[in-house]
């Protein structure tokens, strides 16, 4: 895993790896154009199974992770990932336009997701979330 | 009350008694033993033969009146009627009495049924109505990322490159409509939810200064920039049952609306919180045009706008007012709206005290 740091604006940043799993190509590309101006490494996938493949066989300091998307959904990543132990489950942000019920919330919490945002989110909350997620 | 069947037996009873009395009396004044016993056994028979015709009067009656009431009784549970046994040998009246209530029976059942079933249809397609803005303003949700997304990288110039003031001006006004634009789609989104009685709310005890601080705090600096007088005065803090995210939402919506109807320059704008036994109540008071009390039965309807003047633009969905009603009346509390025209307007909504003690809760005041 690289373990880069950049600098950025004069301040020393931990480069960050971050995977992003969500149909939308408009979303994936504005979204991995600023990580990568942001000197953050990227990895798109505009598909859940190649994302579910991605997430096995690579490690990642954050992933943003789509709920709906077509044929396998971000439920059903979840469903395959999920651990006995939330704390060993990658860390992950949903982002997601469905409306997330409270209960749902809680359970993605108790599942140990990192956290679950709303499109359309605020680019620097974005960068704010995945650095916080990362450590 | 009496009975047809008695009423029959009373007169005929009688008529039949008096019938034999005449000829019982005869029989015993009359001279000629023969004339006196025939004419009482003619007074017999008529008597009895009354007797008989009350009876098979009253059953001709009474039956078919009791089977009716019945039917009507019946029609009215259950908007319809059996098929009834009276027959065209029944008295005449009473056969059609019968008949034109089985034909108006059909009619009313009929469109009863239809009015039953134009019901279901509708609530179906207002259902399906709901379900299809959701699920388009949902679809809407997502192409406004990539806008919004790309006009804040297009104005981090250190990232993109530098850009002039017209191009700078040009991104504004699409932040300005991409953010308009959001507004509007999750008002619809809010508005469908409260009308699918879906809206999720998470109730927490809360100060009731708190939710007006965060409010003036919120609405403050643009206020100020808009030349607004915007004032805060709670005189009670009580602990509240609420839900803080979506009353903040309520207090915008109001104090937005309260900005749009007040002059720059002269316009004030008050918000607080007054004690009301078991409730607390919130207020945004304005010195605006105020409403006119016909608009002012309306303005919690969806989609209604009060007409401000010409001069003025229409702004927003029509959608506020309607989303803080929802938001309140999910909450356990009620809005309402005091108005003097060019005076102003005061907008109160309700929300109950929490009644468990405060003692053992953490208030969350962060």
């Amino acid at each position: 895993m690289s373990r880069l740091f950049s600098r950025s604006n004069g301040v020393s940043e931990k480069r960050l790896n971050i995977l992003i799993i969500d149909d939308n190509e408009q979303i994936t590309k504005m979204i991995s154009s600023f990580l990568d101006m942001s000197n953050h490494e990227c990895t798109v996938v505009n598909e859940g199974k190649e994302g579910l493949e991605s997430i096995k066989t690579k490690q990642y300091d954050s992933i943003i992770l789509d709920l709906a998307m077509p044929e396998y959904d971000g439920y059903k990543i979840l469903e395959t990932l999920k651990t006995e132990d939330p704390t060993q489950l990658p860390k992950i942000i949903i982002l997601t336009a469905s409306n997330i019920p409270l209960d749902t919330v809680r359970r993605f919490k108790e599942l140990g997701i990192a956290s679950c945002l709303q499109k359309p989110v605020d680019i620097d909350q974005l960068l704010t979330k995945i650095k916080a997620v990362a450590g | 009350m009496l009975k047809i069947k008695q009423a029959l037996f009373l007169i005929f009873g009688i008529t039949s008694f008096i019938i034999f009395y005449i000829g019982f009396l005869n029989y015993i004044t009359t001279e000629d033993k023969i004339i006196g016993i025939g004419i009482l056994a003619f007074s017999i028979i008529a008597s009895l033969g009354t007797i008989v015709a009350t009876f098979y009067i009253s059953n001709n009656i009474t039956k078919p009146v009791e089977s009716l009431a019945r039917r009507m009784n019946e029609f009215s549970k259950t908007n319809t009627i059996q098929k009834a046994s009276i027959t065209d040998k029944e008295f005449q009246e009473l056969y059609s009495l019968h008949k034109d209530f089985e034909d108006m029976a059909g009619k009313v059942g009929h469109s009863l049924e239809k009015e039953k079933q134009l019901n279901l249809e509708l609530q179906e397609i207002d259902t399906r109505k709901s379900e299809f803005m959701s699920m388009i303003s949902h679809e809407l949700k997502t192409p406004i990322m990539p806008i919004k997304g790309y006009v804040q990288l297009l104005k981090k110039q250190e990232l993109m490159g530098s850009l002039n003031e017209k191009q700078l001006d040009a991104l504004n006004e699409i932040q300005i409509s991409a953010s308009k634009l959001e507004k509007l789609i999750q008002d619809i989104l809010i508005a469908q939810k409260i009308e699918l009685g879906k809206l999720s709310v998470e109730q927490n005890i809360f100060e009731s200064g708190y939710i007006v601080e965060n409010a003036f705090k919120a609405f403050s600096p643009i206020c100020q920039s808009s030349g607004i007088d915007f004032k805060m005065s709670s005189a009670v803090s009580d602990n509240v049952y609420t839900d803080s995210d979506r009353i903040a939402q309520v207090f915008s919506n109001l104090i937005t609306n309260a900005m749009s109807f007040v002059s720059p320059g002269t316009g004030k704008i008050e918000i607080g919180a007054l004690d009301n036994a078991d409730f607390v109540t919130f207020f945004v008071k304005d010195n605006g045009i105020g409403i006119s009390e016909d608009q002012q039965k309306n303005i919690f309807k969806k989609f209604y706008q009060v007409d401000t003047s010409s001069t003025r633009k229409k702004e927003g969905s029509g959608l506020g007012l309607s989303i803080c009603e929802g938001i309140i009346k999910t909450l356990g509390g009620k809005i309402w709206v005091k108005s003097t025209l060019n005076e102003g307007t005061v907008f109160f909504f309700d929300l109950p005290k929490a009644k468990i003690p405060v003692e053992s809760f953490q208030i969350n005041s962060n």
